[in-house]
C-alpha cells in the first residue's frame, strides 16, 4: 500500500487559463491549487486525480490511470461532476461558489473563488488554548451558525446534502463571513482498495445513520453534524463517535457541565440536533433556525450542589480526557 | 411540474419510531410514500424500510421520467414491497416474518393515483373539503357483512388489520384514482398516530388553512399532545398541488422538478447499497456535463447580478 500518490502540478503550470500558484490541500479526490486568472484574481482550482487510482510523475501533466481502474476512475469522475452541478446552481454567500469548469489533461478541473481565513477548526483550537470557561461566546456561535444554515437550507433546495460538515469544512473569511466548503468529499470516496465505493464519514460529527449503509439520510444528517460542530464551538473538543454513544452516551452529561455557561436554550438545541434517532432531531434546517434564532430572554440553569457532586464523581471514573482529544480531521475509510 | 412537500415524523410513547416516509420524483412525476412498521412482530422498522426502498427503486427504474401505466406501477411496486420483506425474513431465517402497512401516491399529468395495503391512509383536501381519503383494511372500517358499522366502532379493535405487507398471506391493496388535481389541492399521507388522535375535521380544517410547511408540523404536535404520553408515532408527510408556472415562491420545500435532467430523478429514500454500476461515461457524456455545468454557473451568475 505504499504506492507513490500522484504528484502535484508546479507553480506557474498553465491549465485552462490559469496560473498556479501553489497547492493549498490535497485529498482522496484530488488536489486543490491557489492560482490566478487571467485578470491576476486569486482563484482556488481544484483538480479531479483520486490518489487510489490513477499515476502521475513529477513534471507530468496528464495522469496515467491503468485499464483495470478506468471504470471507478469514471464512477469518482461523475461525484465529481454532481458536486460541480449543485455548487454550479446555488448562489450563496454561506456555500463556496464555483465559477468554471473544464477539461484539460485527460482530467477535470473545478474553479473556485479562493477565500482567505481560516477554519473553524483553527479558531476552536486557538479559542481553547486560552483555557477559558468558554470556547466561544454564544452571541458568537448563534450568528456563525445562523449564517452556515442559512447556506445549508440553500444546499438541500436543491436536494443535496453536504454529508460532512465539520469544523474543517466551516471556513471564515478574513471578512468575517463564514462559508461552508469541500463538498466533493461528500458525496462518496473511492476505498484505498479502489475497489468499490464507500460513504465517507469524519467521526464524531457523522450521524449514526452513516455508518449503516441501510438506513435513510436526509438533511436531518447534515443537521446531526451542525449540531456537532455547536458541540465542539462550546467544548472546545468533538463529541464522542456516533458508535460509541450508542453504546454509552455521554455527551448529556458532558452538555450538563456546560449549564449556566451557556443558554438552557442553546444546550437544548444541541442535544436535539445530536439525537440518535433521526427522526427525534429538527427535520428540516428551517425548523432549526426557527429554534436557535428564538429571541427572549436566555434561561441560565446552574447546576445544584448534588448534581455538582454527582459531575465530579463521574469525571473520576469516567476520566474524559479532555486534553488530549484532538478535533478531528482525519477521514476515515472504514475497512 | 410544480409542487411543495413537508414531511414530519415524531416518536410518541413508544421505544422506536418504526414509521418510514420519503419522496422521489423526476422533471414529470413524483411519489409520495410511507409506512408504518408494525408492533407485534419483528423488526417492523426494517419491513417499514424495505417498503419504501422497494417501491422507490421500481419508481427510479420505470419513471422515464413518467410511469406509463400507473396502476400496473403501483400494484408491482407494493408486491415488490412484499416480496423483499419476505426474502430479508427467510435470509435471516427469521421465525415470525417483519410487517408493515404501506401508502404511496403517484403524481403526474396533473393527476394523483394511489395504493394502500393496512392502516396507513391517503387524503385528499380540495377547497376545505376532504375530496376523499383511503379505507383501512381493518375490521372498524370495513367491517365483516354481518356486523353493522355502528355495532363494529363499539366491538372492534380498530388496530387489527387484515392485512398488510409481509404475512404469510397475500396482501390485499387497493388502487384508486387517476384524480385530476387543481392548484392548491393538497394530498396528504399519514400513520395511524395522526387519525388515531385526530379526526378528519381536524386534518381538513388545518391542511386547508396553513401552507403544508406549517400544517404539517402543526398535526403532529397536536396530534402527540393530544394522545399524551401513550402516544403512537406520528409520522405526515403533504404535498401541495401547484398549477404550471403560475408564480414563483420562495417558500420553504418548493420543488420545481422542471429542473432535473430527463433520466434524472431525486429521492429522499435511500436505495439499498448496490455494487459499483456499469458506467457509460465516454468523451461525449464528460463533455456534456461540463458543458451543463457552465451552462448551470451563468444562470447563477446572472442571477447574483
Amino acid at each position: 500500500m505504499s504506492k507513490a500518490k500522484p504528484a502535484a502540478l508546479p507553480p506557474d503550470t498553465m491549465i485552462g487559463g490559469y496560473r498556479i500558484i501553489r497547492k493549498v490541500a490535497a485529498g482522496g479526490f484530488g488536489v486543490v491549487y491557489l492560482a490566478l486568472d487571467a485578470g491576476g484574481q486569486q482563484v482556488a482550482v481544484k483538480e479531479y486525480l483520486p490518489a487510489s487510482l490513477v499515476t502521475r510523475g513529477p513534471g507530468e501533466l496528464a495522469p496515467t490511470v491503468p485499464p483495470d481502474k478506468l471504470s471507478l476512475y469514471r464512477l469518482g469522475l461523475k461525484s465529481f461532476f454532481e458536486e460541480g452541478r449543485a455548487l454550479a446552481q446555488i448562489s450563496h454567500p454561506s456555500v463556496v461558489s464555483v465559477m468554471n469548469f473544464f477539461r484539460e489533461n485527460e482530467t477535470v478541473y473545478m474553479v473556485m473563488n479562493y477565500l482567505e481565513g481560516a477554519a473553524l477548526q483553527d479558531f476552536i483550537m486557538t479559542a481553547r488554548d486560552l483555557k477559558q470557561q468558554k470556547v466561544f461566546r454564544e452571541s458568537t456561535i448563534r450568528s456563525l451558525f445562523d449564517e452556515i444554515l442559512r447556506g445549508l437550507r440553500i444546499v438541500h433546495q436543491h436536494k443535496m446534502l453536504h454529508l460532512d460538515i465539520k469544523p474543517a469544512n466551516i471556513f471564515i473569511t478574513d471578512d468575517n463571513r463564514s462559508v461552508l466548503i469541500d463538498f466533493g468529499a461528500a458525496r462518496e470516496v473511492l476505498s484505498k482498495e479502489g475497489n468499490f465505493i464507500r460513504p465517507m464519514y469524519t467521526p464524531g460529527f457523522a450521524a449514526p445513520e452513516m455508518y449503516r449503509r441501510d438506513s435513510s439520510m436526509g438533511p436531518w444528517t447534515d443537521i446531526y453534524a451542525i449540531g456537532a460542530c455547536i458541540y465542539a464551538c462550546m467544548q472546545g473538543y468533538p463529541p464522542n463517535e456516533a458508535p460509541q454513544r450508542v453504546e454509552k452516551d455521554r455527551i448529556a452529561t458532558a452538555l450538563t457541565r456546560l449549564r449556566g455557561i451557556y443558554s438552557d436554550n442553546l444546550i437544548e438545541v444541541v442535544e436535539w440536533c445530536m439525537a440518535l434517532d433521526p427522526l427525534s432531531r429538527p427535520q428540516s434546517v428551517f425548523a432549526l433556525q426557527k429554534e436557535l434564532s428564538r429571541e427572549g430572554e436566555r434561561r441560565y440553569t446552574k447546576l445544584s450542589v448534588a448534581e455538582k457532586v454527582r459531575l465530579q464523581f463521574d469525571t473520576m471514573v469516567t476520566d474524559t480526557k479532555k486534553s488530549t482529544k484532538s478535533i478531528a480531521s482525519s477521514v476515515i475509510k472504514p475497512k | 411540474m410544480k409542487f411543495s412537500v413537508f414531511q414530519v415524523s415524531r416518536k410518541g410513547g413508544r421505544q422506536l419510531n418504526e414509521d418510514r416516509m420519503g419522496y422521489s420524483y423526476t422533471r414529470a412525476s413524483g411519489i409520495l410514500l410511507l409506512a408504518d412498521g408494525m408492533g407485534g412482530h419483528p423488526e417492523g422498522e426494517v419491513a417499514a424500510q424495505l417498503a419504501l426502498q422497494a417501491i422507490s427503486a421500481l419508481y427510479q427504474k420505470q419513471a422515464n421520467p413518467k410511469i406509463d401505466d400507473v396502476p400496473a406501477f403501483l400494484a408491482a411496486g407494493v408486491m415488490a414491497a412484499h416480496r423483499q420483506i419476505i426474502k430479508y425474513a427467510a435470509e435471516k431465517g427469521m421465525l415470525d416474518t417483519p410487517r408493515t402497512t404501506v401508502v404511496a401516491a403517484l403524481v403526474q399529468d396533473g393527476t394523483a393515483s394511489w395504493v394502500h395495503c393496512g392502516d396507513s391512509r391517503f387524503y385528499l383536501v380540495r377547497e376545505g373539503k376532504l375530496v376523499t381519503r383511503t379505507r383501512d383494511h381493518s375490521y372498524m372500517e370495513q367491517p365483516p357483512a354481518s356486523l353493522s358499522a355502528a355495532r363494529a366502532a363499539e366491538r372492534l379493535n380498530r388496530n387489527i388489520l387484515f392485512t398488510c405487507l409481509g404475512s404469510p398471506t397475500k396482501p390485499v391493496f387497493d388502487i384508486a384514482g387517476p384524480v385530476a388535481l387543481q392548484q392548491g389541492d393538497k394530498i396528504m399521507l399519514c400513520s395511524d398516530g395522526l387519525w388515531g388522535s385526530l379526526d378528519d375535521d381536524d386534518i381538513v380544517h388545518q391542511l386547508t388553512v396553513k401552507a403544508v410547511v406549517a400544517a404539517v408540523p402543526d398535526l403532529v404536535e397536536s396530534a402527540l399532545q393530544k394522545a399524551g404520553a401513550t402516544s403512537d408515532n406520528v409520522t405526515v408527510i403533504a404535498l401541495e398541488w401547484e398549477s404550471p408556472d403560475e408564480f414563483e415562491t420562495t417558500r420553504g420545500a418548493m420543488l420545481a422538478s422542471n429542473d432535473i435532467s430527463d433520466s434524472g430523478f431525486s429521492s429522499t429514500v435511500q436505495a439499498a447499497p448496490t455494487a459499483a454500476e456499469d458506467d457509460d461515461l465516454d468523451d461525449a457524456a464528460i463533455e456534456r456535463s461540463i458543458a451543463e455545468i457552465n451552462e448551470a454557473i451563468r444562470r447563477s451568475a446572472a442571477k447574483r447580478r
